[in-house]
């Protein structure tokens, strides 16, 4: 019985050895330095401490998202319907918020008060987390079949209420002061704030918590899960309906912001919110992988992407791009584990 | 037939009617869609100027416009039953769209054209099907890898400042170009479909006549299974994300001869019509069952109600439908395949 510790030790790692999740991602954060490196090399202009916090406060609503994505796919569960609930929690908020005595219809609202309105909007938001919960959970719909088609139902919801266009009328003096709102005396706007806050709480909740701990165990091996007692409905319920929460409440500020509900915002953010948590070494299957990692991941698509519009790469090339890294960091991660774990 | 799988040879249980339903329930989906947008006398909106929806020119466009998805989707449905799928086919369709395009604005004759960019199609597939098979990665992932990278691709191959291969700039589209896709053959109906038909005929009959399709099924049901019964499932899977690749580039090609353009984003989507169709067929999701005949009508049905739809509602509720059809697909389709779980 000695071998049997030993090599518990080393799947686990205890005390001797970073567990094969720090491993990954500080992995992928010294890709993400190196990357960066390499960009200021070969781009003008690109060392600068402007660069670097750019690369984070334009990217808050993605790497939002990624939060709720990750905690999904860690569980074993797709959710590509965030980027339809950005939009729709956007419509919804402008939609509720403007005064209901518009000259035509794509100006006239519903007239609630703010508070009411952003309350009704993440309503409708979580809707449709709760709608993915009942298709895959109950149902047993694969997740990836259930959130592109509540991704489009979310979408359409939005186009019908603004015609296909957008509303940016009539709407209360207040509505943009959440998006643009700048904190501490600098440059630095509330949505950012509200993302950092949110990845200290995710990674609390996924290393701390009971809760968080059993969304591994879900993905790793569902049919043990379920014989332990665990309510997986219930917890899957609870991770489409914070993931939806997320996306509502970035597609609110997102409004804010841009003082508009339009129906085409946030498109191919479920992509993009995808693509962040494969980089950042999430892996497919469930069971494996870390905020944190995904927080690199988006460092690293923010480094590529602006490297590509620095060098004066056609807009075209991000799709290449993103292909290319996600297939590299997922052939990488493997082998690198694979090597580790001998 | 000794070896026929057990599922394979089962039939679905309960009543002689609800039996006949089970089985053909998609043949009366598509004469009540038929039906109810011929009732709703799509005439008055005059959209084609041709009058009723059961109007013969109607019948013929409809049929017309669908041949890219008609023939895409017996090959896609090959691929779930086998328990996998393939998101880049609207992608694939769009880069041999401007493939195809680009062959024949320089002057290639129409077969050369053809026969390249179906080994284009063919070459995209066999990438999916080495990220998969090779190297292990998860099919949704993987072609969500190549969704992005034919996209990019294609949207590259296309000029900056032009959104399209079209004529232009010293360079002109021959006139055959869109005889492919227009220009009626037989009964009024273009090559492009009759060729979506032979496809769709030639799946029918590998499914039902060849070791393919028991394959397909067999790996689909229980991959351990399969393999241990000595079926190469590494290869057979290969070989359905290559056929899926082919038939995405002669959906490429019909649409593109359609619109006499190579348009980079014209696949987009594409994959989504699929998968309704796939799934309205009553394909299972987990693989293992699932007809290409019926895939072929749920295509259809697919294509009469967004031409109907087009007419009765406003463009802005297009995506709204599809999202909730998509949604009620996979809702009937999960009580449909309950019931024989069940039973």
């Amino acid at each position: 019985m000695t071998a049997y510790p030993v090599k518990a030790e080393g799947v686990l790692g205890s005390d001797h050895r970073m567990g094969d999740e720090t491993f990954i991602a500080s992995l992928v954060a010294c890709v993400a330095v190196g990357l960066f490196l390499i960009a200021s090399v070969f781009v003008p202009n690109f060392f600068q401490p402007l660069t670097m916090l750019n690369l984070v406060t334009n990217n808050w609503a993605v790497i939002s998202l990624g939060v709720g994505v990750t905690f999904l796919l860690v569980s074993g569960n797709f959710d590509l319907s965030v980027g339809g609930v950005v939009a729709l929690s956007g419509v919804l908020a402008v939609w509720f918020a403007q005064s209901a005595d518009g000259n035509n219809a794509l100006s006239t609202g519903l007239g609630f008060p703010y508070w009411l309105a952003i309350v009704c909007a993440l309503g409708g938001a979580l809707a449709v987390g709760a709608l993915n919960a009942l298709f895959v959970v109950r149902f047993s719909v694969p997740s990836i079949i259930v959130t592109l088609g509540t991704m489009m139902l979310a979408r359409g919801i939005a186009q019908v209420i603004t015609q296909g266009s957008q509303r940016n009328t009539n709407l209360p003096p207040e509505f943009g002061i959440l998006g643009n709102l700048t904190m501490f005396g600098t440059s630095v706007r509330l949505p950012v704030v509200l993302m950092v806050v949110l990845l200290l709480v995710a990674i609390f909740i996924e290393k701390k918590t009971v809760f968080g701990r059993l969304t591994y165990w879900i993905g790793a091996n569902p049919v043990t899960a379920r014989l332990s007692g665990i309510d997986r409905a219930k917890h899957l319920t609870y991770l489409y309906l914070l993931s939806a929460g997320i996306a509502g409440a970035v597609g609110i500020l997102l409004a804010s912001e841009f003082r508009s509900g339009y129906s085409n915002r946030g498109t191919l953010m479920e992509f993009d919110a995808l693509v962040t948590a494969l980089l950042g070494g999430v892996a497919i299957a469930g069971g494996f992988g870390s905020v944190i990692g995904m927080f690199f991941g988006a460092l690293i698509l923010a480094v590529v992407t602006t490297a590509a519009t620095g060098m004066i790469l056609s807009p075209d090339w991000q799709f290449i791009l993103k292909a290319v890294a996600v297939f590299l960091a997922i052939v990488t991660q493997t082998w690198a584990l694979a090597r580790r774990n001998r | 037939m000794s070896h026929t799988p057990a599922y394979a040879q089962s039939r679905p249980a309960g009543g002689p009617v609800a039996r006949f339903l089970r089985s053909y329930y998609i043949y009366l989906v598509l004469v009540a869609v038929v039906v109810v947008l011929s009732a709703a006398n799509l005439d008055r909106f005059d959209l084609f100027e041709r009058g009723n929806f059961l109007n013969q020119n109607n019948i013929i466009n409809i049929l017309r416009i669908s041949a890219p998805l008609l023939t895409l989707v017996g090959a896609f449905t090959l691929l779930m039953v086998s328990g996998y799928i393939d998101l880049s086919v609207g992608s694939a369709a769009s880069l041999s769209a401007v493939v195809y395009a680009l062959f024949a604005i320089h002057g290639l004759p129409f077969p050369v054209a053809f026969a390249l960019t179906l080994v284009v199609g063919a070459g995209l597939g066999a990438i999916n099907g080495i990220l998969v098979v090779r190297l292990g990665i998860t099919p949704v992932i993987a072609t969500l890898i190549t969704l992005s990278l034919y996209k990019g691709i294609a949207l590259l191959l296309v000029e900056d400042g032009v959104s399209a291969i079209k004529s232009g700039g010293g360079l002109s589209m021959p006139d055959w170009f869109n005889s492919y896709g227009r220009i009626g053959v037989m009964l009024g109906l273009p090559a492009a479909f009759w060729v979506a038909v032979g496809v769709t005929l030639v799946l029918v009959v590998a499914q039902n006549r060849t070791l393919l399709g028991k394959y397909a099924a067999a790996t689909g049901g229980n991959p351990t299974a399969a393999r241990l019964s000595g079926i190469n499932t590494g290869r057979i899977v290969f070989l359905l994300y290559v056929i899926v690749g082919m038939t995405a580039a002669l959906a490429g090609i019909a649409r593109s001869s359609f619109m006499s353009l190579g348009d980079p984003l014209s696949g987009d989507g594409m994959e989504l019509s699929a998968i309704l169709a796939v799934l309205i067929g009553g394909t299972a999701f987990a693989g293992g069952e699932g007809r290409v005949l019926r895939s072929f009508i749920g295509a259809l049905i697919i294509m009469a109600l967004t031409v109907g739809m087009l007419i009765l509602v406003p463009a802005y509720f297009q995506t709204l439908l599809i999202g909730l059809a998509l949604l009620a697909a996979a809702a009937s389709n999960h009580l449909i395949s309950r019931k024989e779980v069940v039973s």
